[in-house]
């Protein structure tokens, strides 16, 4: 037998994959165990609840695989640093002590505190991990790979050749060229939080409109092979990590807006921001089509994959599906730097000679509730918990209009929620997008919610969108202008929905067709199981937590439901 | 501390990329790394830490 742990830590979102055989068993995020949003610390808990579920102990692994080089990294901050001298000199001493007092000794410190053999953890390169967790979970024999993020090393895009059991890098673009933290960037000009306020931006890019391209090419040069550049005068993200541009930025596109202050689009600030949002994706798509078009080339690929957290834009992969030549497309869903834990493992496993992975067919890859433990917290408390019969009871409570706050199975990898930790609602009227938007999720009140629809019931409600990675959330789909009066609550300002399609033998696709059997829609309103800033529910008791801090009308823990006194 | 792979690790990768000219600036950089860890002048961590560190 073969075991290999993936890691990825330290920067942000740490996880822990463990693949088996050549099986993926578990995947798994720190900040699940920690509560803490995006935690990027060591993932000891995400790691020993991976061994717990394939019933291993820590002797029992063959290989742990960091998700990239901390030499590489070391060497990049060292460089850097050097070339952006005297720039550098008030951020230098923070980046070589962080280095030097915890990243460069993590291979250390993965083997004391897990108890592995020092020789049995190593690394690999981070774009490679990405590239790995998009490969090898495809169902491709070959294709071209794409990764791209802010930065790994030093590598901030990717292009490598799949094939078979083998990946092969043929080029990249160097930081700080980067458009991931272009988007990073321009995501706190707007006044959201960095590697969490993207999707509202591309959120807020449907109400603008793209007048900015004129400012936008003093920022990013699209070069016609496909590679890019960034007007580095507006960018500042080697010497300060505060925002990530200069005083250039505000210039060009005028002052940051204030983190906080509330949103009225009406107004001509926040219209200008949505402009800027709306202009940023435009060209976001655009350099991306461009990197694809060039992956074309030189691969001669009849498809592609995409992973690094760019991958995470459902817009602009949408668009991709659409417009980049390839004939089939797959995005790894939990595409950013948790995910690279997945492709850490498994170039581990393929190392050690294990098969390739199947292609990846659920995110159910966390630990599982169970209705007796939801029973005992429930009396604890002092909460009614009755026994539901199965989908129709939870079906019939949505149909009465109901928001349920739901956990079954196993909780998912990565950043969405597939039903088995979400909050379903009915996807109409639009009073529920407002008070699940201002009441219960207390976010900005323009942001979407997704609708999950049974896969054969899709071309009812949806114009036609890249089917692979609908199951997983990471595309859109334009909503047929019939279908929009029952789908007001999912559908976005721009006519589209980040749809999520669900197999009609899985117990999430009994509870739509159940609810389509009562209402005529099939669909349901899925948002992840969490409130403001928290990470999204793992266990039973943090389904509680939520239900009790929250305004749901139940809560629904696999066949038990859960009601306030 | 850093294990004695590691340090192996560390200076052959550095060796290899022809970078051992950085290792004396490493070393002196140490010293004030260890000035910022022990005064906790590192609490404080910016949304772009990761671009950077």
């Amino acid at each position: 037998m073969s075991a290999t742990l993936g890691i990825s830590a330290n920067y942000h979102d740490a996880a822990a994959a463990l693949v088996v055989d050549g099986t993926l068993v578990a995947a798994m995020q720190e900040e699940r165990f920690s509560r803490i949003k995006n935690d990027p610390s060591l993932p000891l808990s995400a790691a020993r609840a991976c061994l717990a579920l394939a019933k291993l102990d820590a002797k029992d692994l063959t290989r742990v695989v960091f998700y990239e080089n901390p030499y590489r990294k070391l060497e990049r901050v060292l460089t850097m640093s050097l070339r952006t001298f005297p720039r550098s000199l008030t951020q230098f001493p923070r980046a070589i002590a962080s280095q030097l007092s915890g990243k460069l000794q993590v291979l250390d410190e993965l083997s004391s505190r897990l108890g592995v053999r020092r020789d049995r953890v190593t690394h690999r390169e981070h774009h490679e991990s990405h590239a790995a967790s998009a490969f090898f979970l495809s169902p491709f024999e070959r294709a071209a790979v794409l990764t791209v993020d802010a930065v790994g090393e030093e590598t901030t895009t990717a292009l490598w050749l799949g094939e078979g059991r083998s990946l092969k890098a043929l080029e990249r673009i160097a930081f700080p060229h980067s458009l991931g933290l272009l988007y990073s960037a321009l995501t706190a000009w707007c006044g959201f939080e960095v590697n969490e306020g993207e999707y509202k931006v591309m959120g807020l890019a449907a109400f603008g409109q793209p007048r900015f391209r004129d400012e936008f090419t003093k920022l990013v040069t699209l070069a016609p092979d496909g590679s890019f550049s960034l007007g580095l005068d507006f960018f500042d993200s080697h010497t300060n990590t505060e925002v990530g541009f200069s005083p250039k930025l505000e210039a060009l596109l005028g002052p940051r807006r204030s983190p906080g202050t509330p949103w009225d689009l009406t107004s001509d600030r926040d219209r200008r921001v949505a402009d800027v949002a709306c202009t940023l994706q435009t060209v976001l798509e655009e350099a991306l089509l461009g990197l694809a078009r060039r992956a074309k080339e030189r691969t001669g690929a009849n498809a592609l994959c995409l992973a690094g957290g760019v991958g995470l834009n459902a817009v602009a992969n949408a668009r991709l599906a659409r417009e980049s030549g390839f004939r089939d497309f797959f995005v790894q869903p939990a595409a950013g730097d948790a995910g690279a834990a997945l492709g850490a493992a498994i170039l581990g496993a393929l190392d050690l000679g294990d098969a390739r992975p199947a292609p990846l067919e659920s995110l159910a890859l966390g630990l599982p509730v169970t209705s007796d433990d939801a029973r005992t917290i429930a009396k604890n408390l002092g909460l009614v918990a009755t026994p539901l019969s199965g989908p129709d009871d939870v079906a019939e409570l949505l149909a009465k209009g109901e928001i349920l706050a739901c956990a079954e199975g196993r909780f998912e990898f990565g950043p969405r929620a597939l039903g088995n930790r979400s909050l379903l609602a009915l996807p109409t009227p639009i009073a529920v997008k407002e008070r699940l938007n201002r009441v219960i999720k207390r976010r900005e009140p323009f942001r979407p919610f997704a609708p999950a629809v049974l896969e054969a019931g899709a071309p009812r409600f949806f114009e036609p969108f890249a089917e692979r990675l609908a199951p997983f959330m990471v595309t859109v789909a334009g909503v047929k202008a019939e279908a929009r009066p029952s789908l007001e609550a999912v559908t976005h300002v721009d006519g589209t929905a980040r749809v999520q399609t669900v197999k009609a033998d899985s117990r999430f696709g009994a509870i739509i067709d159940a609810v389509g059997r009562r209402t005529g829609t099939p669909v349901v309103l899925n948002t992840s199981l969490n409130g403001k800033g928290d990470p999204i529910v793992a266990s039973v008791a943090d389904a509680f937590a939520f239900f009790l801090g929250h305004s749901a009308d139940a809560l629904v823990v696999d066949d038990v439901l859960i009601r306030k006194p | 501390m850093l294990s004695v792979r590691t340090v192996k690790d560390l200076v052959g990768h550095f060796a290899k990329q022809n970078r051992l000219v950085l290792i004396p600036l490493l070393v002196v950089l140490l010293l004030a790394a260890v000035l910022l860890v022990l005064t906790q002048g590192l609490a404080y961590v910016t949304p772009f830490v990761y671009a950077l560190f």
